[in-house]
Parts: C-alpha cells; structure tokens; sequence
C-alpha cells in the first residue's frame, strides 16, 4: 500500500461568498505523480492554495502524514516538504536568478546568512538538473516567460520537497522543454517525491500521471488510476457532459471586413497576413511568447505594429494607440480579465458602458436610466446572471463576468472584435454560451478573431486558423480541411525546436 | 566576460551618479579652486552627517516598498523631549540621552508599524498622519523654547574630534568623532542588506510582497520591524544633530524628509522598491551635499539653492524611472 | 434596484455625519461662547479662510480620484501668487495690472500642473515622487523670484479681493461655491469627469477600454494646478503679499479633509459635496480651537490623529463589507 502523505477531507474555501471549493477531497501518495484536472475556473488553483497555506480553508481538514494541521501557514507547508510552482511563478524580478532559486532554501534551512558564492553554485546546479542555460546573476525582470518558469521549477527542485505541487507547469513550455520537465519529474518520483501536477491538457496529462483527480465547479468528480480513464470518459468528467460540439460552418460570404498584410513588430512577429469576410471567425494560437498575444495587442493599439497594413471595412487605417483603434471600430477583451477586463469595485453598469461613456452624455449629464436600460438589455441578451444592473462586478463568476466585458465592446458596436483568451477561467456552460454569442456577431458581420491555446475551443470554433511560432505566422489554415488530431500535431511541430 | 562585467558596472546606477559627482566638483573647482581642499572634506562630512544616517532609514523603508515621512518629527519629538528631561533632573549622560530618545523613537515607529504592516494603510498617508501627531504633540505639549544650555558632558561630544589638521592661513579643521555613526551604521546596512536572508528579504518584499509571503517570509512582522526600527534611527539621528548643533529645538529637523527622498532616490533607489544599495545612497546624499554647499562657489546665489536641488532631483528620478522604462520594455532573455 | 438605494445612502451617510458634526459644534460653539463665536468678524473670518485651502482640496481630490496624490499644491499656490506679485509691482499696481497678474497666475498654475501631469501619466513616475520633488522645485522657484522675504508692495485694490464684502459675504467664500459648483459640474456632467474614476479604480482596464490615461492625468494635474493658483490669488490677497511659505500646513490639512470627504485613497471614488462638508466642519473645529484658547498647536497634533483615525475606521469597514459580502 502507498505511503500517504497529504490528505485533505471535506475542503470548501467560499471567497465573498462565491463557492471556490464545496467539499473536495483529496489524497496525495508518495512517489507518485497526481494530476488534478478539471476546466479552468474548477478550483483547482484555490486547492493548491489550501495546501500551500496561501488560503486557510473555510471548512475541513488537512492532514500531513496523518497528523492533522489548523492554521497551516506558507511556511508551515514548506516545513512539511510542500514546494508549489505557481502559474505566475512568485519569482522576484528584483533579484537575480541564482538568487531567486536559492531564496527558499535559506528560508527553509532557516539560515541567517546569505551566502552569494553558495547560491550561485546552488543555482547552476538546479538550472542543470532542468537543463535550462541562464546566467545566474541577471535580474530575473530581464528574462523571457519560460525562463522565469524555469527558474521557478530549479527554485522547487533544489528544496529536497516531499511533494511538490505545479500550477500549469507547461502554459509557456516548447514540446522539447515539456519532455524535458516531464523526464526530471520522472526522475524525481523514483526518488520517492510526490508529485502533483494541475493540467487541463488531456494529452500531456496520460504522457506522464499515475493517477488523476477530477474537479467540476469546486467539487470532486471522479478519481482513480490513468487506466481506469479513457479518453471519453475522462472528457465526460471533466466536462460534464457529452460533447456536442459541432464544427463551426459559417455561410460564407464574399464581403471583405478586414484586412492585415505583412503586419510585423519588430522582436515580436512579423509577416502575418489575413483576411476576414462576414461570417469568418479566425483563430490564432501558439504558445505564449509566440507572437499570438501581440498581434492582438497591435491590432488594438497597444503595442502598435511596426510594419504592414491594416484595412477595415475596406480602408486603410493606421493605428497607432488604442484611441486609434476604438475609433476605427475594434473592440479588445484582454487576456487578464481581472486587471486589464473589469473595474472590479464599480457596478455592473458601469462596466458596461466603460468603452462608450460619449454616447450617454446628454444635455451636460450622464443618463442614468438609459445606462441602467441598456446594460439590463445586456445582461438578458448576453445571457448573464446577475441580480441587478448595480452591484459590483467583482461579485458575477468568472463565466458573467467575462460576458459582460464581451458587452462592454458590443455596446460600442464594433468592427472587428479581438478575444485574447475568451474563456479562460470560465465555466463550461458559459463558455458554450459564449462561443455562440461570437458566431451570432461573426454572422451579423462582425470580424471576430479569437487568441486561445485551447485546442478544442479552436477546432469547433473558428473556420480558420493561424498558428504562431516563434514569430512567424503559418499562413491561413482553413480548419475544414484538417482533424483536431492534425490540427493538434501541427500545433506540437510548430512549437518543437525553437531554440 | 571581464569586459562585459566593467561595461555593466560601468552603466550601473551608483556609476552614474558618481560620473555626476565628478563633474560636478570639477565645474566647482575650476570656478573656484579654493573646492580642492581638505576642509571641503570636512565641511561636507559634517554637512552629511544627518542626512546620511535619515538616508540610511528611507533607503530601507524605501526598499521594502513603503515610505517614511514621519522621522524629522520623531527625531524631533524624541530628542526635544529627552533634552528637556535631562536638564530637568540634570541628567548628564549621553547614554541616557541617546537610550530613552531611542524608546521614545521606538514608541512613534511602533504607531507606524501598526498602521502600515498590520492594518495595510498606505505608508505615505499614514506616516503624515503621525508626522502630524509628533509635532503637534512636541509643540503643543513640550514647548517651543530652544535650548543650547546642553551639559557639559553631553556638550563634550561635540567638541571630541578624530584629527584637525590647520591650512595655510591658518583655519584649523576638525572631524567631529559623531561621523562614526553614520559610517558605523552604514557598514551594518550594508553587510545587513547584503549578506542576511533577512536583509534579502527586505528586498524581496519589495520586488513582490505575495511572492514573499507565499516563499515564507513573515512579511508583516519584517514590515513591522523596520518602521520601529527606523523610529529608533529617527531618534538617534535627532540626538546626534541635538549633539552637532549644540542646541535643542522643537522643530528644526522638520522639512528634512524632502531632501532625504530626494538624496535616496537620486542615488537609484526607486521609490516602487526592491531596488537600492548603500553605496548609491551614499553617493546620493554625497551629490545633494556638495549642489547645497557648493553652488555659491560657482555663483549661483542662495536664493537660488532650492530651485537647483529640485531641479536635480527632477532630473535624478526622471532619468530613473526612463532607465527602468527601458529595461521593462527591452527584449527579454 | 434595491442595492442601488443602499449604496445611494450609504454615500450620503458619511455627508449627513459631515454636516451633523459641523451643526453640533456650531451648535455647542453659539452655547459656549456665542459672543465672541458668533460675531460677525469671526464668522468673516472663517469665510475669509476657509476657501484658501478649500479650493486646494479639490485638486487633491481629483489628484486622489485618479489614483494618485498632489503635495505639491501650496508649492504651486506660492509661486504663482508670487508670479502674480512681480507681474503686478512691474505694472505699477494699475487695475489692469491686477488682471494681468491673475491670468499669469493662472498660467502658471496650469503650467505647473501640466509637468507633474506629463512626469507622472507620461515618465510613469509615482505620483508621489513627482508632486514631492515638484513642490520643492516650486518653492525654489519662489525663492529665487523672491529672494527671500514677503514680496509686498502689491496694489491695494488686490487686497480687496480677499478682504472685501458683497452683501455682507467675503468675496474669497463665493469664489470657493463657484469653484464647489465648477468641480461638481465635472465629476458629474463630463466624460473626462467618468474617465477620471474608470481610471482611478483601474488604470490598466481603462487602458484597455479606449480611455486615454495621458489625457485624463494631464487635465487631472493642470486642473489641480490652476486650482492652486486661485487658492494663491486668495492667499495673497488676503495678506496682500505674496512668499514662497505661505500656507505649509495646508498639504496635511487637505489630505485629511478629502479622505474625511469619503475619497477613497486608493483611488476611484470621490464626492465633491463630501469635501465641501469637510471643509466646513474643519474649518469650524479650527475656530472653535481658536476662540477657546486652545494651543494652536495643538490643532496640528489632532489634525494628525483624526487623518490616522479615518483611516484606520475606513479601513476597518472595509474589511468588514467584504467579509459580509
């Protein structure tokens, strides 16, 4: 029988009485490798969070080697062997990589003294066992995403953890990079180490797990050995339902509502053409750091393009700054919802109006009632569930709440509308509703182009694709003429080798 | 390699103000070589004295990611008080002046610490607030009247020196012996900030405080620490300038936060945290002192000496927060 | 729709408790020491007063709203009174000269404010730092036009605007309703009033939402500055000379009266009635203070206390509005 070293009974965790994690259980063995999977916007993050004595749980109980712990704070966890790699990885930018990875170790032998020469041989031999090649004595606010993810892994690894828990470890990996970490993890789990590894990809999940818990709206679904999932049975869990998915088959039209030739920024992409008729959702993937968040940004203004053209409604337009853009007719829902989405102290309505604020001005003051009509005609149209036009947004679920920064930029009526991630910590019944919001505008006229790593929301979603690497664009795919498994190897080839 | 590691030196914060400091003296120098003295040493060392030991304070304060407005009034709250005390009960001890102005410092940086770490109110508005209290509270409660009957022996201190040396016409120059706090203090801050966990913790804070909570740092009680700890310095720095001047006021120091900040900052610690070293802020108070002392040698009227200082502190910081513009938006490794 | 009228009296609430603490000690001032309090001079007095740093606060409640803060507002309110003192004693003090001094002053306020709008909103430098090294480079200003000491010399009719009545009201109190008026027209009836808390509450979202972060700051500063440059017009009228430190203890003074205002000192929220109440019921502690003989210094040692105070209440109900939600 496995060695038991972390249980958790009966974990709920409310945040402003939104229900994070209603009863989870959850037992992690020695010498193990444990995936928790789940949707985004499960409870997965806020269990790991528990664990790691970041959030103290509203109800249940934690055991360590079966010694029950109340009141676990960080630094209990790190006692008990826990090392966690958060998703932003909690590294210091202020401070230097070979630094930054001997930190916790200091913290945890509880050393007084910092000792420069023994961290820096600490950390190339941490960057060794991940093999990454980092000067150790650059600040870490100079190094690319991957990077700093890999100097959170050496951080984790140098610690002699017991168990070490990763947040989506491989958001910002290259293929090679994945069976790299993949390799090291296996190394470690023969030394006994367990491993708890929070992924919501299926195919890097049956790749290394020995066994897998699922969550579903902060509650456990199922768990049990990899074999005892297949592949259909571990998406029904996930999902909660049988995927009737159905492939996105726009009535095609010939009229042209943009175009974008040769569009570059230099250091970031360049060479990217498309264009988009009515009725075209285009989508655009790659790995983070691969181009595919910035042609957004460009797009919008943000980080304007330094080179090609873009043309809307068949006129060019320079767009130089996001006042630009919005005043051209493009609408943006940014990547990070909560800081860069919603204004999370201000009503609903507020929210709504945020990007069209002229249009209420009348006679030398804001309509109020107009707002309020309108974003109540939103909230029913967009399908949102909310109790009223005026309590705050941060209130509404991840799923609402991005619903209403989607009618944020319809009620500006725009163009051509930009998803960067436009379900990303979003439940699934949400999520459908929102991919059938994006087809009903794409319909109606509205260039719709979506910025995701998710395989499938791309396959049932867009009819047409590009994928980026490195920089470089692959060119218009038309989705129609692939599977989801070549489209899926395709994304994989793109991401190989990029060094 | 090696040339790599100059060219980064070369280009480093404390680089930069030093190349300032350079041209600076030899502009004054040039305009009047009466500059390239050693009593310009000595003028400048007592003229830093203060400031370095209230520099030391922000600078920690500042990289932990806060700010402390607050010590000119501590240090004068803590210093007047006790001064009254002693040449009330006639207590001629500067063991006692400096301890009980330290509990007294103590007490003011605990208020601080309570706002800031513990109730999460922001440092600036919060340190104005007791800043606010300490100076009523000084005035309203202890007096205005100033005194320079210090004792004898508290007085001694001022007139112990390290070495005097007498130039040609005849002008005799003394190191006063005080200039060994700061320099003692400093040496501390540095192997503090540099060789301790608690020192680097300090910085971590200041880079990302949840990534520091999450590592394992008690951020509060780190907090905690240094707004006490730097009441205590606010205090010794009074005591010391009660001790240099020779005479005891009520509100003398007030008004000395502004040229600090300013000397910290321009010495290329930013004011966001997590960035500072000793040195820069040495050199920071270093280049303030010499702009303050020297501007009327190379013409530039009194009246003028604000307008300067300011203008070099626009420029100091400006050219700051431009370089970390630039590293923010510079390709990444 | 009912949260809406919670949320609608809960603003009021920290009004009505404004008013309710001016009205009890006007109340308990008019028992305690009606003659002298309720004389009209001491009732001009505080007309006289109270808007030189009333119109200040405004600006650092818009500095505030923003997500930023203004220290630099009497530095500003100084150099352009002694902008306006030069300009004026180089016409030799005609009325057309007192116009020409105020525009100036004017200018100079907007220009003052336009540069901390520019390091902060363009340069990204703290707020903080900007207005702190701003007002020191302002003061300096000051000093170097001046010299030193008060500048004096100023026409006699300047002295009016300040020390003059119209029916029976010091002209300085109607100018602080006009600008009251003015602030709450924007906050209330213009884009750039909405932007302005968008802004505050989140510069990254509304960034992100087309609002031009540039543009807001600069107005936000520049409409600061000319603010203070009112506030100085006033200063020095009232003393009829014009110095670089006139007013020091005002900076404390507003900080507290806009955050007792109900401005939120993170940023987005701000009520221009709040402050108005505010700075009523301060100025009739600090003259409640003055006819009873209390240590003026004392004034200081309770501003302090009251400004650590609100803060510690409003963040204690903070906490406890989230745990409930």
């Amino acid at each position: 029988m496995a060695e038991e070293l972390i249980r958790l009974e009966k974990i709920k965790k409310y945040f402003n009485g939104v229900k994070a994690l209603k009863g989870v259980d959850l037992t992690i063995n020695k010498g193990e490798i444990h995936c928790l999977a789940g949707e985004n916007g499960c409870g997965k993050s806020t269990l790991i969070k528990v664990i790691s004595g970041a959030h103290e749980p509203t109800d249940g109980k934690i055991y360590f080697c079966n010694k029950e712990k109340t009141h676990l704070s960080p630094i209990d966890s790190i006692h008990m062997g826990v090392q966690v790699i958060y998703q932003d990885f909690a590294v210091f930018p202020n401070l230097s990589v070979a630094e930054n990875i001997a930190m916790n170790k200091n913290l945890v032998e509880n050393n007084k003294k910092m000792n420069w020469k023994k961290a820096r041989e600490l950390s190339i031999k941490a960057l060794d066992m991940v093999g990454a090649k980092i000067d150790p004595d650059i600040l870490v606010e100079r190094l690319s995403i991957s990077n700093k993810q890999m100097v959170a892994i050496s951080r984790a690894l140098i610690n002699d953890a017991k168990v070490l828990i990763l947040d989506e470890p491989t958001t910002a990996l290259t293929a090679r990079e994945v069976n790299l970490l993949n390799e090291t993890l296996r190394k470690l789990k023969e030394k006994g180490m367990a491993i708890v590894i929070v992924n919501h990809k299926l195919d890097e999940i049956y790749d290394i797990a020995d066994r897998l818990t699922i969550l579903r709206n902060g509650q456990n679904v199922a768990t049990g050995l990899i074999e005892e999932f297949d592949r259909k049975r571990f998406v029904n869990c996930m999902t909660g339902r049988e995927i009737v998915d159905e492939i996105y088959q726009p009535v095609t039209s010939d009229q042209e509502i943009c175009k974008v030739s040769n569009l570059g920024l230099t250091g970031y992409f360049q060479n990217v053409d498309f264009s988009l008729y009515k009725g075209d959702v285009l989508g655009i993937t790659g790995l983070l750091g691969s181009g595919r968040g910035e042609i957004g940004d460009a797009l919008f203004g943000i980080n304007p393009a330094t080179e090609g053209t873009i043309s809307i409604n068949g006129e060019d337009r320079k767009i130089n700054s996001i006042s630009d853009a919005v005043k051209y007719g493009i609408g943006y829902v940014p990547e990070d919802r909560l800081t860069q989405g919603l204004f999370l102290t201000r009503s609903i309505s507020d929210n709504t109006v945020a990007a069209s604020l002229s249009e209420y001005m009348e006679n030398g003051k804001l309509n109020r009632n107009k707002i309020d009509r309108v974003t109540a005609k939103w909230i029913e149209d967009i399908g949102c569930v909310a109790a009223s036009t005026e309590i705050p947004i941060k209130t509404l679920s991840g799923g609402n709440a991005q619903k209403m920064v989607i009618a944020k930029w319809l009620n500006t009526h725009p163009k051509l509308l930009i998803l960067n991630g436009p379900t990303v910590g979003v439940d699934i019944g949400s999520k459908f509703d929102i991919h059938k919001i994006l087809h009903e505008l794409a319909a109606t006229g509205v260039g719709v182009i979506i910025i995701t790593d998710d395989l499938s929301e791309l396959y049932y979603n867009c009819n047409k694709l590009i994928i980026m690497s490195n920089g470089e664009s692959s060119g218009v795919l038309q989705m129609k003429d692939y599977t989801e498994s070549e489209i899926s190897e395709m994304i994989k080839n793109a991401t190989k080798d990029l060094k | 390699m090696n040339k790599i590691k100059f060219k980064n030196f070369a280009t480093t914060n404390e680089a930069i103000v030093a190349y300032t400091i350079v041209v600076l003296c030899l502009l004054i120098g040039f305009a009047n070589p009466a500059f390239f003295s050693f009593s310009t040493v000595i003028t400048l060392s007592r003229a830093m004295l203060i400031t370095l030991i209230f520099a030391a304070l922000e600078m920690v304060i500042i990289i932990s990611g806060g700010i402390d407005v607050s010590f000119p009034a501590i240090a004068c709250i803590s210093a007047y008080s006790t001064i009254k005390l002693i040449l009330k009960f006639d207590i001629d001890s500067i063991a006692f002046f400096y301890i009980f102005a330290s509990a007294i410092g103590l007490c003011f940086g605990a208020i601080n610490a309570y706002l800031i770490a513990k109730r999460n109110i922001s440092p600036l508005i919060a340190t104005l607030g007791v800043s606010s209290i300490a100076n009523g509270a000084t005035l309203a409660f202890l007096g205005t009247k100033e005194f320079s009957n210090i004792p004898d022996h508290i007085d001694s201190l001022s007139r112990s020196y390290l070495f005097s040396f007498t130039n040609s016409a005849g002008i005799k120059y003394q190191m006063t012996t005080l200039i060994l706090i700061p320099i003692v203090l400093l040496i501390v801050f540095f192997i503090v900030l540099k060789f301790t966990t608690f020192g680097r913790g300090i910085y971590a804070i200041g880079g990302d405080e949840n990534a520091a909570r999450i590592a394992g740092f008690n951020v509060v009680r780190i907090k905690s620490f240094l707004y006490m700890f730097s009441g205590v310095l606010a205090a010794i720095g009074g005591v010391t300038y009660t001790i240099l001047m020779r005479q005891s006021s009520p509100q003398n120091l007030m008004g000395a936060e502004m040229m600090v900040i300013a000397a910290v900052v321009v010495g290329g610690t930013r004011i966001t945290g997590g960035h500072g070293t000793v040195l820069g802020t040495v050199l920071g108070v270093l280049l303030i002192a010499i702009v303050q002392n020297n501007l009327v040698m190379v013409g530039i009227p009194t009246s003028y000496q604000t307008f300067v200082v300011g203008l070099i502190i626009v420029m100091g910081t400006g050219i700051t927060s431009i370089r970390s513009k630039h590293i923010a938006n510079s390709a990444k490794i | 729709m009912n949260l809406d009228l919670i949320k609608n009296r809960n603003v009021n609430k920290n009004n009505i408790m404004l008013l309710g603490l001016g009205v009890a000690i006007f109340i308990i001032m008019s028992i305690l020491e009606p003659r002298i309090f309720l004389r009209s001079a001491n009732i001009r007095g505080m007309f006289v007063q109270l808007p030189e740093y009333g119109i200040l606060c405004y600006g650092m409640m818009l500095a505030m709203i923003s997500g930023g803060i203004d220290l630099s507002l009497v530095g500003i309110a100084n150099l352009a009174s002694i902008v306006a003192a030069s300009v004026m004693i180089g016409q030799d003090g005609s009325p057309f000269s007192i116009v020409l001094g105020i525009i100036a002053a004017l200018l100079v306020g907007a220009t003052c404010g336009l540069f901390n709008g520019f390091l902060i909103g363009y340069l990204k430098i703290p707020a903080m730092l900007v207005t702190l090294c701003g007002l020191q480079l302002y003061i300096g200003l000051g000093l170097a036009i001046t010299k030193g000491p008060a500048m004096t010399g100023l026409p006699e009719a300047y002295g009016n605007i300040a020390n003059k009545l119209f029916l029976g009201i010091p002209i300085p109190f109607y100018v602080f309703v006009v600008v009251t008026a003015v602030i709450a027209f924007i906050m209330r009836s213009t884009i750039y009033g909405q932007q302005l808390k968008f802004m505050g509450t989140n510069e990254t979202a509304s960034k992100y939402s087309g609002i031009n972060n540039l543009k807001v700051t600069l107005i936000t500063y520049m409409t600061g500055g000319i603010l203070g440059a009112i506030s100085g017009v006033l200063i020095s009228s009232h003393y009829n000379s014009a110095k670089s430190d006139y007013g020091s203890s005002y900076t404390l003074l507003t900080l507290l009266i806009v955050v007792l205002g109900g401005t939120d000192p993170d940023g987005g929220e701000g009520n221009v009635m709040g402050v108005a109440f505010a700075v009523l019921l301060l100025q009739l502690v600090s003259s409640a203070f003055n006819i009873l003989r209390i240590n003026s210094f004392l004034k200081t040692f309770v501003y302090g206390l009251i400004l650590v105070l609100t803060m510690l209440i409003t963040g204690y109900f903070d906490v406890r509005g989230r745990d409930k939600n």
